[in-house]
């Protein structure tokens, strides 16, 4: 089989996406098991797969590893046999055919006892050297943690570098949008490039819209509102800008409305507006 | 110990078979965070997504004795855990209608904003990986991995042959590679 050709077809990022139905799902199996070489190309996704996932990763509710941990209570894992506690006791009893004999007795009586005292010898140089071990991997990763940590900070900087620079050039207009909504503080910014059209818009101020509804940017062009599109609510309080995905010749004003998913062809609730 | 406790793969999965509760909460602080953005992605609910977090870690402790590390990351394992587990709660739930709707108007608003404009993936920032994914690829990819669709669900629901969603997955993965790799 060409198996360029098989990584080509897709199946294997539907395998990984668990698109397949059982049946398909086996066949990619054996064929994964005959050629080796595939194993790679899926892992390859899946590992794709993992850090599309990282990157809307969401931090659980600060009281939820607790309850997990009490959930826990008293749930034992189906793992087999746990390699500390076992495995001395069952090595311990070795029973010869000649122990009648006095002497033999005696010597294997005292074999055992050496063996006994070696076990629980080498077990606590084998914890010990875990602990060492362990302390040695804290450091490593949270060092990787560290790198982690770093890189996200310098994403957020060049964020702000990048929103910085948009408002220093001369050629691009900021505009803020204010609440129309007394009482409740919010806020946007609009990135205008009159010259080509071009305009980005973020969404620092704005609350996460609720469940089932959206944001909806508007221009309003001789007084009327044209949607501009709707946003992503992940940006929803965050300094990220995103273009947005028309070109914007005129304009009066800006607005953005608290719409449901997916839209209107008119706005129903404005939270905020900026004169341009 | 002064430093959290900090494993590599290996060593994170011969301890949790060990029952090493300090894995354990090494391996909540390391991978709750994708998990419950995994789930959020499915069940559209944070109610529930902390009920599925939380089953989702029992199962994960439960049945860590299956897990072949011949066949997989570790995360791989638990991401697929996890994805399984919210497609059930959405099914037993009645609510995978609720997400089908709901996918379906992602969908409509997906290619609204791929015709005006082939620039809407122009996003800067953190979330830019995410953003760099062409609509079309991310409707089929997310489909699939987070509402469990079938390649057969897929074409019918979008109206497209088969081998064009498959091609598009692996466009789309293509692309997400590309983008990780930079």
């Amino acid at each position: 089989m060409d198996t360029r050709e098989y990584i080509e077809s897709g199946i294997l990022e539907a395998y990984v996406l668990g698109a397949l139905t059982a049946e398909e799902r086996r066949e990619v199996d054996s064929v994964i098991a005959q050629y080796p070489d595939l194993r790679k190309e899926v892992s390859d996704i899946e590992e794709s797969m993992f850090r599309y996932c990282q990157s809307f990763a969401v931090n659980p509710p600060a009281g939820l590893q607790i309850k997990i941990e009490q959930a826990l209570q008293g749930i034992s894992a189906n793992t087999g046999a746990s390699a500390t506690g076992s495995a001395p006791k069952s090595r311990a009893i070795p029973l010869n055919p000649d122990y009648r004999r006095p002497t033999i007795m005696w010597r294997n009586a005292a074999a055992l006892a050496l063996f006994i005292c070696s076990l629980a010898v080498n077990y606590y140089f084998w914890d010990q050297g875990n602990h060492e071990k362990q302390e040695k991997i804290a450091l490593t990763l949270e060092m990787n943690k560290m790198k982690a940590d770093q890189q996200l900070q310098a994403d957020l900087v060049s964020e702000y570098r990048s929103s910085k620079a948009m408002m220093a050039d001369t050629g691009i207009q900021t505009i803020v949008m204010h609440t129309v909504l007394p009482g409740h503080p919010m806020a946007a910014t609009l990135y205008w490039s009159k010259g080509n059209g071009e305009a980005y818009v973020a969404m620092d101020a704005l609350p996460k819209p609720p469940k089932g509804m959206q944001y909806q940017l508007w221009v309003i062009q001789n007084g009327k509102p044209v949607s501009m599109g709707t946003l992503p609510d992940d940006m929803a309080n965050t300094p990220l800008m995103q273009k947005v995905g028309m070109q914007v010749m005129a304009g009066e004003a800006f607005a953005i409305s608290l719409e449901k998913r997916g839209g209107n062809p008119t706005p129903t609730t404005v939270y905020v507006v900026g004169k341009a | 110990m002064a430093a959290t406790p900090l494993y590599n793969e290996e060593e994170l999965v011969l301890l949790l078979k060990q029952q090493s509760r300090e894995a354990f909460n090494y391996l909540y602080k390391q991978y709750g965070a994708v998990l419950y953005g995994v789930i959020n992605k499915v069940v559209y609910d944070e109610h529930i997504a902390e009920d599925v977090l939380q089953d989702v870690f029992v199962k994960i402790w439960t049945n860590i004795g299956q897990y072949d590390a011949a066949k997989g990351r570790i995360y791989t394992w638990m991401i697929n855990i996890a994805r399984n587990a919210s497609i059930d709660k959405l099914r037993s739930k009645g609510e995978i209608m609720k997400g089908k709707i709901q996918t379906g108007e992602a969908v409509v608003n997906n290619l609204e904003r791929g015709m005006k404009t082939e620039q809407t993936t122009d996003t800067i920032g953190l979330r830019k990986m995410v953003a760099a994914l062409k609509p079309e690829y991310e409707t089929i990819i997310s489909l699939a991995y987070f509402k469990g669709f079938t390649l057969d669900e897929i074409s019918k629901t979008l109206g497209l042959p088969l081998g064009t969603v498959k091609t598009r997955m692996r466009s789309g993965i293509k692309q997400l590679r590309e983008v990780f790799n930079n």
